[in-house]
């Protein structure tokens, strides 16, 4: 049973990365690469999910992933023609099939309307395919050998092959250990056509399959013995191996296709369930399937469209002579050359029998040299706590490098002594394993970006908007801590886009842009940091109106004196919004200022730039990382603090003339022609009651959220650091003005300030009372 | 230690006795996930006075509450021999600080009396029932009501 759930959680593991392929597919067609390697990765990961569905006996999700994947498998064949709206209508059905999985995993009930509506949407396209197939007969057969269609013209009449003739596979099976494959090369017996010679048991079919593989086919990893005993399992087999094209060892391509097989089948199966083992690699390969015992005549009138077989003596020569480019595989050519060489030379006819013994055999595909471009990374899936675990460690091993180098400073060897110097090099190699480590934990944006057209689809039919998303630098890296972090920031920002930035399709027309939108979602690392961006071509921010709004909201002074800039950042203010009705999307007031609020909390920024009637564009930068920080270490009434370095500008020590009373007990301090306030971390923390006077101590001067800059007051600097983070709400809440706490050298805990935090306490004056929630709660 | 009186009647629990001045506490011992001597604690701003700090536990970050004060009994600045007993509690750790740990005790229920209306409501809230064993009065405390601004999170 555990077991059983265990595969379970894989499956819908896998579902996942289906259903983004599914989507990358279906916008790549939207793009207009609908090449049939794309349409049958889309069929693929459809089929995919409907077959696991079936293995956990998840009916809903089968019915609807058959009627999904009934229109898919239309297309592949060019049944359908893909139309802009087919395409989005699969997008659509997509997002369906996204939520049955959903409903399956956690065992909840899908939308049942909106299924049966899609189930009806497709089965009209599917059915309004018909219609088209049947005009356009001709078109409807192509080359690409489409699986599961009646409408096929073969190339091979049916015919009857002797199998006796042929020696028991078992027997053949010679030994050679490097290969698992034993090649021996055969001569066919080929039967007496006149006579109708097969035995066809009953119910049983002899058929002959003539299977030539295309270099792509290898190059998409597939594996001919696998294919092979995939038919095995279907009836006896007796596959011939066609070397005919293989050229000379100097004359081979590494990575060409030169093998062929003509297998005889003997089986009671039907020839769609045999060509069902050849779906997937149905494009990659020629392919004929025809029932043996088909008369002279027949055979004889068939079409071998590449030079007809010398003399057409009998049809199997004629088929396996059609049969060429083999696969390549250098093994197979120094292995058998000479063996090889010999039929070739005397026969037209050089069948080779492959064995497939029920063990692995060695698959033909060129594995060796040169790679399989196409081949997926190797990948191992790891439970991420281990990961955490295991970050946790090298965190702590950090910790302990940098305290055994304190202690050997305490203990006065000099820093060219052999102890000094190992320890530089076992500080080097730990911040090897730190980086190593942390690049195990990072991922790409890709996996947040892959929700986001579909959230681009709902809100854009929503707001009755026509939206386009372009999505760019999916690939780029960010802690894994960050990544999760960054889904509801980007959600905000694209809804914002199309919500309030976005034009009505009318209106665009009116202002001479296209009617449809465009919302562009990039990614991109800058300064150590990764950069989120959100830029729509609506119409900008309208800056009176805002301005208005922030007016009549009492957010800002009637009078106030505001740069277009600040007067765009105005949106990310507290109960901030200017939609004029509360729609279902945003304009509840609660977007941007939680968003900023959130995104703050993890030491990024958000800002917003506007052009007015050409769009705007939210800038979103966050740490690469949530578990380290570079930080500045400072001394503070006697408590070691660390102050991120990126809130930073730069550190003096100001001269007593520069610092300048203001108000009673407020401080400004001259920097270069501005003035800055002073703020004094002890006594804002708490840690001292009066505050200490500026000169006496070092400045830091930091830039806040909203630009604006302050100059905070420590005791002294103790240098610059990397830190490892460690949150204190795990085990106690958050502490206003302090973002989280990290463990020093000397294995004491130190705290990390929240700058932006201690700035706006101190513009609150009063410190914030001591113990407001705790009585509330007793 | 006290035999049960009604051996049938009841489960037989553990607790991790302590002192708090001439005071006797007790805590379940399957909160509690080890002891260790105390450390100095690194003070943390905008918090409750009961809030001693947090300290290094093995590369985690451990919040310290100085039980005596949350008591409201009379606190001092932690000894060599003050004791941080580390106690899980919902989702969190924390580190009890207490002046010294006297034994474990093994009861059946029926030996936890519920607490008496007393004076003060703040030792009521705290404390779950009381023990007696042997002469001794042990107060059994209820660890996941100590911290409240975990329940107003919660909420």
């Amino acid at each position: 049973m555990d077991e059983l759930e265990q595969i379970k959680v894989t499956f819908f593991q896998e579902c996942d990365e289906l259903l983004a392929d599914l989507e990358s597919g279906l916008l790549a067609m939207e793009t207009g690469t609908d090449d049939s390697e794309t349409v049958n990765a889309v069929f693929r990961a459809v089929h995919s999910v409907k077959g696991g569905a079936g293995a956990f006996g998840l009916e809903p999700l089968v019915r609807y992933a058959h009627v999904f994947e009934t229109l898919l498998d239309d297309v592949r064949s060019n049944k359908i023609g893909t139309s802009p709206d087919l395409i989005r209508a699969m997008l659509r059905a997509a997002d369906v099939l996204a939520d049955q999985v959903t409903a399956a995993r956690t065992g909840g009930t899908p939308n049942k309307v909106a299924t049966a509506a899609m189930v009806a949407e497709l089965e009209a396209w599917i059915a309004g395919d018909a219609a088209m197939a049947t005009a356009s007969a001709a078109e409807a057969t192509t080359a690409s050998a489409p699986p599961a269609d009646d409408g096929m013209d073969f190339d091979f009449k049916p015919m009857t092959v002797a199998v006796e003739d042929f020696t028991p596979v078992a027997a053949i099976a010679t030994t050679d250990d490097d290969l698992g494959i034993a090649f021996t090369p055969m001569t066919v017996e080929i039967p007496d056509l006149d006579a109708e010679t097969a035995p066809e048991p009953e119910g049983e079919q002899v058929w002959l399959i003539n299977f030539r593989p295309l270099a792509s086919l290898y190059s998409k990893a597939n594996e001919t013995a696998l294919l092979m005993r995939e038919l095995e399992r279907l009836g006896p087999i007796e596959p011939v191996l066609d070397i005919n094209d293989l050229p000379g060892l100097d004359a081979l391509e590494p990575e060409g296709a030169y093998l062929a097989w003509t297998v005889t089948l003997t089986t009671d199966a039907s020839e769609e369930l045999i060509r069902d083992v050849f779906e997937f690699v149905s494009d990659d390969c020629d392919l004929t399937i025809a029932r043996a015992g088909a008369d002279l005549t027949d055979v004889q009138e068939m079409d071998v469209h590449q030079e007809p077989a010398p003399e057409a003596i009998d049809p199997i020569a004629a088929l396996i002579a059609q049969a060429k480019a083999p696969p390549p595989v250098e093994e197979i050519a120094s292995l058998h050359s000479a063996e090889a060489n010999a039929p070739v030379a005397s026969e037209t006819l050089a069948p080779i029998q492959v064995s497939t013994p029920s063990s692995t055999p060695k698959p033909a595909p060129p594995r060796a040299g040169g790679g399989e471009p196409a081949a997926a990374q190797a990948t191992i899936r790891v439970d991420p706590e281990r990961i955490d675990r295991l970050i946790d460690l090298v965190g702590e091993l950090v910790i302990n490098q940098a305290m055994l180098a304190q202690r050997v400073g305490e203990h006065g060897f000099a820093p060219s002594s052999d102890i000094a110097m190992g320890l530089d090099e076992l500080e080097q190699l730990t911040r090897g394993i730190q980086d190593s480590v942390m690049a195990i934990r990072a991922q790409q944006v890709k996996s947040v970006f892959q929700r986001m057209p579909r959230l681009v689809r709902e809100v854009a039919a929503q707001t009755g908007k026509a939206a386009r998303l372009i999505m760019e630098g999916e690939a780029t890296e960010v802690d894994k801590t960050v990544i999760e972090r960054l889904s509801d920031p980007i959600t905000h920002m694209l809804r914002n886009a199309i919500d309030h930035g976005l034009e009505s399709p009318e209106e665009r027309v009116a202002a001479g842009k296209p009617a449809e939108g465009a919302v562009r979602l990039a990614a991109l690392h800058r300064g150590g940091r990764i950069v989120i961006e959100v830029e729509d071509d609506g119409r900008g921010i309208n800056r009176p109106r805002v301005r208005q709004i922030a007016i009549d909201k009492g957010l800002i002074a009637a009078d106030a004196a505001l740069t277009d800039d600040e007067v765009d950042n105005l949106i990310f203010l507290p109960g901030f919004s200017t939609a004029d009705k509360v729609s279902e999307v945003s304009g509840r007031g609660v977007g941007m200022d939680v968003v900023r609020r959130s995104v703050q909390a993890l030491g990024g920024r958000i800002s917003i730039a506007s052009r007015p009637g050409e769009g705007s564009t939210f800038t979103l930068s966050l740490p690469l990382t949530l578990a380290v920080l570079d930080g500045m270490v400072v001394d503070v009434a006697g408590h070691t603090l660390v102050v991120p370095l990126t809130a930073i500008i730069e550190s003096l020590r100001p001269k007593p003339e520069d610092v300048k009373a203001l108000g009673p007990q407020g401080a400004v301090l001259a920097v270069r022609d501005a003035y800055v306030p002073l703020v004094d971390i002890g006594s804002v923390l708490g840690f001292r009651s009066g505050s200490i006077a500026a000169p006496e101590g070092v400045v830091l001067l930091v830039e806040s959220e909203d630009g604006g800059r302050a100059g905070l007051v420590a005791d002294a600097i103790h240098g610059q650091r990397q830190v490892v983070i460690k949150s204190l709400e795990s085990n106690y809440r958050q502490v206003e003005g302090i973002a989280a706490a990290t463990i020093l050298g000397d294995g004491r805990v130190a705290l990390i300030l929240d700058v932006d935090a201690v700035v706006a306490m101190r513009r609150r004056e009063a410190p914030r009372p001591p113990e407001p929630i705790l009585h509330a709660a007793e | 230690m006290a035999e049960t009186i009604h051996p049938n009647a009841f489960e037989r629990r553990e607790f991790i006795a302590f002192c708090i001045g001439e005071q006797e506490f007790c805590v379940d011992i399957m909160s509690v996930r080890e002891i260790r001597g105390w450390t100095p604690a690194t003070p943390l701003p905008q918090t409750p006075e009961y809030m001693r700090g947090v300290i290094n536990l093995r590369g985690a970050v451990l919040p310290i509450m100085d039980l005596a004060c949350r008591l409201g009994l009379d606190s001092h600045e932690p000894s060599q021999r003050s004791v941080i007993i580390v106690v899980r509690m919902a989702e969190r750790t924390i580190g009890l600080l207490v002046d010294a740990v006297s034994d474990i005790l093994s009861v059946t229920q029926d030996l936890i009396q519920p607490t008496p209306d007393v004076a003060c409501d703040k030792v009521k809230s705290f404390v779950r029932g009381l023990i007696t064993m042997e002469g001794r009065m042990i107060s059994e405390i209820a660890n996941e009501r100590l911290l409240p601004e975990l329940e107003m999170l919660a909420a």
